[in-house]
C-alpha cells in the first residue's frame, strides 16, 4: 500500500469542457438569432416590394413550395436518383481515396511515382469534365455518379497520406523495438492514430460527392434534383428552384451529421489527440 | 581507448561481474549532403548483468545514438555491440526501450497500453494479463488500469511506458531520458522508484541523461561523452551504498563525483573546440 501513496500526491486530469455551460447557451442564441434575422430579411425583402417576388421569393412562398413538391408523385424519383448518385459516389470515392492514401503511405515508391501525378490531377478543375463524363457513360446515373467520384475520393487520399504519415517517430521506434510486423504497426498504430485526420477528409468527400452529383445533373440529365432545379429556373418558378435547394441541403446536412456521430463514436479519444 | 574505467569497479550492484552487453569499437557515421559526420566515436565498453549505467553529455555528444545501436535500431558503421554474446543486427524483446515521451496509443486504456507489445508477440493470455496487472500495481497504477491516458498525469503516462515495458520481463532496459520532460519534483520520484524496480527485478539499465546530478546519483557507473565529434571521454564508478536516498545528494562525496564529471565534460570540449 506504500507504494501508492506516492502516487495520491499526482491529480487526474478531469477531462471537463473548457467554457461554462450559461456562456454555451449565450452562443447558441446568439447563432438561431442571426438565422432568424435572415429568415426575416428574406420575408420581408419581397413584401416590402424590395425585391421582385420572381427574384427572390419570400420565405413562406418557398415553404408553401416545399410542401407542394413533397406531395408530388414525380418528386420521390427525383428525390431518390439523385440520393442514390450520391451515395454510390460517395462510398466509391472514399473507397478508392483510402486504398490508394494507404498504398502510398505504406509503399514509397509508389508515392514517389505516383504522387506528383495525383497532385497534378487535383489541380484541375474537375467540373470541366462533367460534359465529357456525360459523353462517354451517358445521361443516367452512372456519368453522374462518375463525377461524384472523381471530385470526393482526393481529400480522402490526401488525408489517410497526411494522417498515415504523421505517426510520431517515437511510436515507430516503439513498434520496431518490440519487432511487431509492418501489418501489426499499421494496424495497432498507424491506422488508428489517422483515423480523426482521414475521418475530416471523408467528411469533406460526402460535400464534394453532393457538388459532382448535382453539376453532372445540370450539365445533362433527364432526372434528379440537380435537373429539377434547372427545370424551374427555365420555368421561372424560384420557389421551387429554393425548395429543391432546401432538399440538397437537408441531403448534405444529414449526411454531416451522420459522419459526424459516427466520428465521435469511433474517435473517442480525439481531445486528447488534439490537444498533444 | 576512448572507454576506460578508471578504477576497478566495485561490483556493488552488478552480478559478480557477468557481461551481458559488450561494446567494442562502436561507431557511427552518418552521411550529408556536406559529407560524412561523425556521430560517434569507436566506443569500447562492458555492462555486467544488473548494473546501472548512466550516459551524460550535451546535445550532440552521440549518447541517443550509441543507445538506438545497442537497440538494434539503427546499423553501425564500425564496430559492434553483442548482447548475452550474440552480435545486435536486430532489435529483441530482452531489451526493452522507453523514450523521452511515454508513446501511449490514446484509444487504449492503460492496461491495453500495457498489453500491447504481449499483442504483438501473441502472448496475450490470462498469465500476461495478470503480470501486467501487478507491475501496474508496482509501478502505482494499480487503481488506474482501466484509465484513458489522457485522464493520467505526466509522471502517471511514464509509469504506464515504464510498466508496459516491465511487462515483457526484459534483461535490458535502454531510457532515452525518459523522464525528461517532467517537472523536478515528479523526476525525482521517477527516479527512486526506477532504481527500485529494476534492482528489485535484476534489470541493466542504461540511462541516458543531459543531467549530470541524476546521471551520479542513479548509477553504478556514469558513462561521460561529448561532443564534435560525438565520443566516450570518461568513465566514473560510483560506489555509493544501495538503496540511494537523496540525503546522498548532500554528501562531499556526492559534490566530488559531480565536479569530476563536469571537469571530464569540460575538457572534452576544449579539446574539440
Amino acid at each position: 500500500m506504500a507504494k501508492i501513496t506516492a502516487v495520491e500526491a499526482e491529480p487526474v486530469k478531469t477531462v471537463s469542457p473548457y467554457t461554462n455551460p450559461n456562456q454555451e447557451l449565450r452562443y447558441k442564441l446568439y447563432t438561431i438569432g442571426i438565422l432568424l434575422a435572415i429568415v426575416a430579411a428574406w420575408e420581408m425583402a419581397p413584401r416590402l416590394g424590395l425585391v421582385s417576388p420572381i427574384i427572390l421569393p419570400s420565405f413562406s412562398a418557398v415553404i408553401g413550395a416545399l410542401i407542394t413538391l413533397l406531395q408530388q408523385d414525380f418528386f420521390l424519383r427525383h428525390f431518390t436518383v439523385t440520393l442514390t448518385e450520391i451515395v454510390i459516389g460517395f462510398i466509391l470515392g472514399t473507397a478508392i481515396g483510402l486504398s490508394i492514401g494507404i498504398a502510398l503511405a505504406v509503399w514509397p515508391t509508389a508515392k514517389r511515382i505516383a504522387y506528383p501525378l495525383v497532385v497534378g490531377f487535383q489541380a484541375i478543375p474537375k467540373i470541366v469534365f462533367a460534359p465529357l463524363f456525360i459523353a462517354w457513360f451517358g445521361f443516367g446515373m452512372s456519368s453522374k455518379v462518375v463525377m461524384a467520384v472523381v471530385i470526393s475520393f482526393f481529400p480522402v487520399l490526401i488525408n489517410t497520406l497526411v494522417g498515415l504519415e504523421s505517426v510520431p517517430e517515437d511510436a515507430r521506434r516503439l513498434m520496431r523495438s518490440i519487432k511487431a510486423t509492418p501489418l501489426q504497426t499499421f494496424r495497432k498504430v498507424s491506422l488508428p492514430h489517422a483515423l480523426p485526420v482521414i475521418f475530416a477528409g471523408i467528411k469533406a468527400a460526402l460535400t464534394f460527392a453532393v457538388i459532382g452529383a448535382i453539376v453532372g445533373e445540370f450539365v445533362g440529365a433527364s432526372e434528379g434534383l440537380g435537373y429539377l432545379v434547372e427545370l424551374y429556373k427555365n420555368q421561372l418558378r424560384i420557389d421551387r428552384v429554393f425548395a429543391v435547394i432546401v432538399i440538397l441541403a437537408t441531403i448534405g446536412a444529414g449526411g454531416y451529421f451522420l459522419l459526424e456521430w459516427l466520428d465521435r463514436k469511433l474517435i473517442f479519444w480525439r481531445d486528447d489527440s488534439e490537444s498533444k | 581507448m576512448a572507454a576506460q574505467t578508471q578504477k576497478p569497479a566495485p561490483l556493488e550492484r552488478a552480478a559478480q561481474g557477468v557481461p551481458i552487453i559488450e561494446i567494442e569499437g562502436l561507431g557511427k557515421t552518418f552521411a550529408i549532403d556536406t559529407g560524412p559526420v561523425v556521430a560517434l566515436e569507436s566506443v569500447d565498453l562492458t555492462i555486467r548483468k544488473g548494473e546501472f549505467v548512466s550516459f551524460v553529455g550535451p546535445s550532440g555528444c552521440g549518447k541517443s545514438t550509441l543507445l538506438n545501436m545497442v537497440a538494434g535500431l539503427l546499423p553501425a558503421s564500425g564496430g559492434q555491440a553483442m548482447l548475452n554474446g550474440d552480435v545486435i543486427e536486430e532489435p529483441s524483446r530482452k531489451v526493452g526501450f522507453m523514450f523521452q515521451t511515454a508513446v501511449l496509443l490514446p484509444w487504449r486504456t492503460v492496461e491495453q497500453n500495457v498489453l500491447m507489445p504481449a499483442e504483438v508477440f501473441g502472448t496475450k493470455n490470462e498469465a500476461t494479463r495478470q503480470k501486467a496487472r501487478k507491475v501496474l500495481e508496482a509501478v502505482g497504477l494499480g487503481d488506474f488500469t482501466d484509465a484513458y491516458p489522457r485522464q493520467l498525469s505526466g509522471g502517471m503516462q511514464q509509469r504506464v511506458s515504464l510498466a508496459r515495458t516491465l511487462t515483457y520481463e526484459p534483461d535490458v532496459l535502454l531510457m532515452d531520458e525518459p523522464f525528461g520532460a517532467l517537472d523536478e519534483f515528479t523526476r525525482e520520484a521517477m527516479n527512486l522508484e526506477l532504481m527500485r524496480i529494476t534492482q528489485a527485478a535484476g534489470i541493466t539499465v542504461l540511462f541516458v541523461t543531459h543531467n549530470i546530478s541524476e546521471a551520479v546519483f542513479m548509477a553504478d557507473r556514469v558513462v561521460i561523452m561529448t561532443p564534435r565529434p560525438g565520443k566516450v571521454s570518461g568513465v566514473i564508478d560510483i560506489d555509493f551504498p544501495r538503496p540511494r536516498v537523496i540525503e546522498q545528494m548532500q554528501s562531499q562525496k556526492f559534490t566530488d563525483l559531480i565536479f569530476q564529471v563536469r571537469g571530464i565534460l569540460g575538457h572534452g570540449q576544449d579539446n574539440s573546440s
